[in-house]
């Protein structure tokens, strides 16, 4: 264990209510509101369907359990941050190789786990805690000496062997979220633009490479859609076209204002396919209109805004780095499903 | 901040690069909506109208037929309906299995129903059961909700309040086989045949079979319209609009010259008769009463009837239910020809009215004899009283001195030996012989013997039960020409040119005294039958016997079998014919009691009290669908519009 100093990491000696008082208050305000406008739009999704109908109910039990989660989380002293970081990693490592032998299926890919009575998906922790392993490595290289270029090739190793397990589940998006995330922590953490440009330029150089040999025919399948869509050639409408064209329809026709509240009619009428997960903001946009639909996005970047002046703001490295690979998560994730509705 | 160290420098520095990029990429996102719900907002908007609304194709109501008064003939019923669309089914031998929980269907006919199902388009629905019961109706409509593709609704189904009264006169619909949509999509481009298959492949469309039914089809028909419906993603119909510009036109209404009340009384008093009669207005030429017994129910046939309730209507050949027997029934008239006959003797003038034939009860003529009906004969008779009587002897002798064109010719004039287009189905023209006729149809000149027995109404002569009310209709106008018909307001037939050249009145006189005779004179066939019972007018009538079979001389010799002695179908069938008032003659009736082997026994009493009827009822009193038009009802012309 790398040592700490004590002035950047201890608060234990501050009193319960003086810590409870320092915490975010503002920030987990404009959560709890963007929290409650994903609810009654879930209402709204899912009222017509009775199969569905507990989960706005469940979503908001789930968000208030998180709430006093995020509190405590809070509340713990950094330092139990930085010690539990790479026990938790390698036990997540070692759930995601568990998914590949003991896993179920559920919707087409190995994801999940079953722990006693409850269901885990490794993956989804992975974004935690390969935060907090990337951020406990560098503030120990940071602390340790200064620079070089080889630093970080333990830490792209921390990011690819979980990011290689993901993706043969398969979990293409969880897998991009991974990497685009760790990449930000490794470019936060210095590494050096004409590596940068390097690897940029091998990137997009590798694009042919990684479609044909590393995606699955389904993948392939999903990206020649989109690309159909991008240059107007007429795509298959029962597919994923059929789906993004309903959901586009819904976003375009909700205009200014929306059609008001449980009133889309391509929402209300089963246009669209998963309105209650990855196609929720359509519900949002057709029913509420531009004005809100964009303050909801703007609401996002103050959020995130202001997880940044978090990151900006500690005094450690590990708190630093955590907090901003956080921000980076969160941020990937809104811009990857926003951008794939929006098309 | 703490920016002590060289690394928290540019964590910050490079934090905030990322956070412009994210930013940007924010901004990007918004610009897209911005984009999506502003500027492309229309396009949008109507991609998502669009996107609920479904048309589906919505069948006319089929206009109804009415009786001269307006009383329904052919109407509508809501009845209760289940049906399935196998597109919308999951699982469509589940879909089967639950609904044979409820109502009885075999596993035969669940087989069949699939099968069915495929053979047509997806979306279009399969009928399972219509006329649902009131509990049929509501179970299955709890269910429904559960079993994707299950429809349970009210549909208008054709009824025919009247039952069988007028079963052969208003034919039936059915749902359109292919041969019917071959007829219905004759001369028809491609597209319109696809609509019109489209249209009739409707579980609630039905076509007309036969009868005014069929040949109005047009008329009653109406126009498809839609049903403009909001639908989910899955098919499923939310909710309708109301779209008056969308709505199917319905048909309209068809007007008959027929009276209800007159047709049913006219069916009651045949009881288990088999036979046909026909009223008519001489006046007008409407027909009044149309009868045709026993009958069918039609309301059996707008939902399919099954095979073995058909195979019974159509294999009673004795009784032949199905058949139209006052229009397509051809028999020979018998002595109810004679007026016709007579008066073309007077109109050659071969005979005069006072001149005297010796009837001893048979005729001969080369090698053969010739019977008349009464064995002892009758004596020395002139014409009033051969008609009166109905001497054979009399007839075959008349007959033999002008020979059969010149019979042939007035029989044409009377209305025999053509179709009348009424605006029906069927309709047989029968049979005036002649020469030419004779060397057409058999191969073989005319021989004169024959002419004798056209001079009695039988042999190869044949008429219909409509064409010998006409010919009654026509010795009991006053010059007038009439020309039957039965769509009082509706698609009128192009109009036959009448063969209705006058008669000298003095030889018309000669047969209404005749006629007179039969019924009120001492000597009269039907003296019987021709009061009324209404007090003073009379009825002026002709009886006649319509011969099943040859009489061999042997069994003349030993007496001519009949009654309980002969089978049913081999006895002879008994007409009459006739008008009334005598003075003033209003009604012309024909009826034929088959098998009913005498005149005067059977078919006069039924045709008196029938007339009787129609005198006591007023039955052409002014129908009702020329109080609205604003020109009187045609008198005796078969076309153009009240």
């Amino acid at each position: 264990m790398a040592t700490l100093r004590a002035s950047s990491l201890d608060f234990s000696r501050r009193s319960l209510w003086t810590q409870v008082g320092s915490l975010p208050w503002g920030l987990i305000l404009m959560i709890c509101a963007m929290a409650m406008i994903g609810v009654a739009t879930l209402h709204s999704a899912t009222f017509t369907n009775p199969e569905e109908a507990g989960l706005p109910m469940r979503q908001a039990s789930r968000f208030g359990v998180a709430l006093v989660v995020l509190v405590i989380a809070g509340l713990v002293p950094i330092r139990w941050w930085f010690w539990g970081a790479w026990p938790s990693y390698l036990a997540t490592r070692i759930l995601l190789v568990a998914v590949e032998f003991f896993g179920f299926t559920r919707g087409g890919a190995q994801r999940w786990l079953q722990i006693g009575p409850i269901g885990v998906q490794p993956s989804e922790l992975m974004k935690v805690t390969l935060t907090l392993a990337l951020a406990a490595y560098y503030h120990k290289r940071w602390n340790d000496f200064s620079g070089g270029f080889l630093i970080h090739l333990p830490a792209l190793a921390l990011i690819l062997v979980p990011a290689a397990l993901i993706f043969r589940q398969p979990d293409f998006g969880t897998t991009l979220a991974l990497i685009a995330s760790g990449g930000i922590l490794i470019f936060l953490a210095g590494l050096w633009w004409r590596v940068i440009m390097a690897m940029g330029v091998a990137a997009i150089a590798s694009v042919p490479a990684i479609y044909f040999f590393v995606l699955q025919d389904y993948q392939r399948e999903r990206v020649d859609t989109y690309l159909a869509q991008l240059t107007g050639a007429s795509v298959n409408v029962m597919d994923d076209g059929y789906q993004i064209e309903q959901a586009k329809i819904a976003i375009g026709s909700g205009g200014l204002t929306g059609k008001g509240y449980m009133e889309g009619t391509q929402s209300q009428l089963d246009y669209i396919p998963e309105q209650h997960t990855d196609f929720i903001l359509t519900v949002l946009a057709e029913e509420f209109g531009f004005f809100v639909t964009s303050g909801v996005l703007i609401l996002w970047m103050v959020i995130l805004g202001l997880g940044l002046a978090i990151a900006l703001r500690a005094a450690s490295l590990f708190a630093r780095f955590a907090a901003a690979g956080a921000v980076a998560t969160i941020t990937f994730y809104n811009l990857f499903n926003v951008a794939m509705l929006l098309g | 901040m703490s920016s002590n160290r060289p690394v928290d420098a540019m964590f910050n520095r490079r934090a905030l690069i990322a956070a412009g990029g994210g930013g940007l990429v924010f901004a990007g996102l918004i610009s897209r909506l911005f984009q999506l719900q502003i500027m492309e907002h229309e396009r949008f908007e109507v991609a998502a109208a669009e996107n609920g609304v479904r048309l589906d194709l919505a069948p006319p109501q089929r206009g109804r037929i009415l009786d001269r008064f307006g009383r329904p003939l052919a109407a509508h019923r809501q009845a209760g309906r289940v049906s399935f669309v196998r597109e919308q089914a999951e699982d469509l031998p589940r879909l089967m299995a639950e609904l044979a929980k409820h109502i009885d269907i075999s596993p035969e006919r669940q087989a069949r129903l699939i099968r069915d199902s495929r053979r047509q388009a997806s979306f279009q629905p399969v009928t399972v059961k219509s006329e649902l019961s009131y509990e049929d109706f509501s179970r299955l409509s709890v269910l429904a909700p559960s079993l994707p593709g299950l429809q349970v609704e009210m549909a208008a189904t054709r009824s025919y309040p009247r039952g069988r009264d007028f079963a052969h006169v208003l034919g039936y619909v059915a749902k359109a086989s292919e041969t019917d949509l071959e007829r219905l999509s004759e001369g028809a481009n491609a597209q319109e045949r696809a609509a019109v298959r489209r249209l009739f492949k409707h579980p609630d469309m039905r076509t007309g079979r036969s009868g005014v039914e069929r040949y109005a089809e047009e008329w009653l028909r109406g126009e498809a319209g839609f049903r403009k419906l909001e639908t989910n993603a899955a098919g499923r119909i939310i909710r309708e609009f109301d779209d008056p510009s969308l709505a199917p036109k319905p048909g309209r209404d068809l007007y008959l010259t027929v009276d209800a009340e007159l047709q049913k009384f006219a069916i009651d008093r045949f009881g288990n008769e088999s036979g046909a009669a026909v009223v008519l207005d001489i006046e007008s030429g409407d027909i009044l009463a149309f009868v045709s017994t026993p009958a069918f129910d039609p309301n059996d046939f707008v939902n399919g009837i099954s095979f073995e309730d058909y195979a019974v209507l159509r294999d009673d050949v004795e009784y032949s239910p199905l058949y139209h027997k006052a229009y397509d029934g051809t028999y020979p008239p018998g002595s109810t020809f004679k007026m016709v006959v007579a008066a073309a003797a007077l109109e050659q003038g071969v005979i005069t009215p006072h001149e005297r034939i010796y009837c001893p009860g048979h005729y001969r003529f080369g090698n053969n004899t010739w019977h008349c009906w009464k064995h002892g004969g009758h004596g020395a008779v002139n014409m009033h009283w051969a008609i009166k009587g109905s001497c054979d002897t009399y007839f075959y002798e008349i007959a033999r001195r002008m020979g059969i064109d010149a019979i042939a010719d007035i029989s044409r004039r009377f209305g025999f030996g053509q179709r009348w287009e009424l605006g029906l189905t069927g309709g047989r023209s029968g049979v005036v012989p002649d020469d030419a006729w004779k060397r057409a149809n058999k191969g073989e000149p005319w021989y004169e013997g024959e002419t004798l027995n056209i001079g009695i109404g039988q042999g190869q002569v044949s008429t219909s039960p409509l064409q010998l009310a006409v010919m009654t209709a026509r010795i009991a106008a006053e010059g007038r020409i009439i020309t039957p018909r039965i769509i009082g307001e509706g698609p009128r037939p192009e109009a036959d040119i009448p063969m209705d050249a006058p008669l000298d009145p003095e030889i018309r006189q000669k047969m209404k005294e005749g006629m007179y005779g039969v019924t009120s004179e001492a000597g009269g066939t039907a003296l019987r039958s021709g009061d009324l019972g209404l007090g003073g007018p009379r009825l002026a009538g002709k009886t006649g016997t319509s011969q099943v079979r040859r009489i061999s001389a042997a069994e003349r010799a030993t007496g001519v079998l009949k009654g309980e002695n002969i089978a049913r179908r081999l006895r002879d069938h008994a007409l009459f014919v006739a008008y009334a008032p005598h003075d003033d003659p209003k009604y012309a009736i024909s009826v034929i009691v088959e098998h009913g082997e005498g005149g005067s026994k059977a078919a006069a009493p039924v045709a008196r009290d029938i007339i009787a009827e129609a005198l006591r009822l007023d039955a052409r009193r002014t129908p009702a669908y020329t109080r609205t038009a604003s020109v009187g009802g045609g008198v005796g012309t078969g076309s153009g519009g009240p």
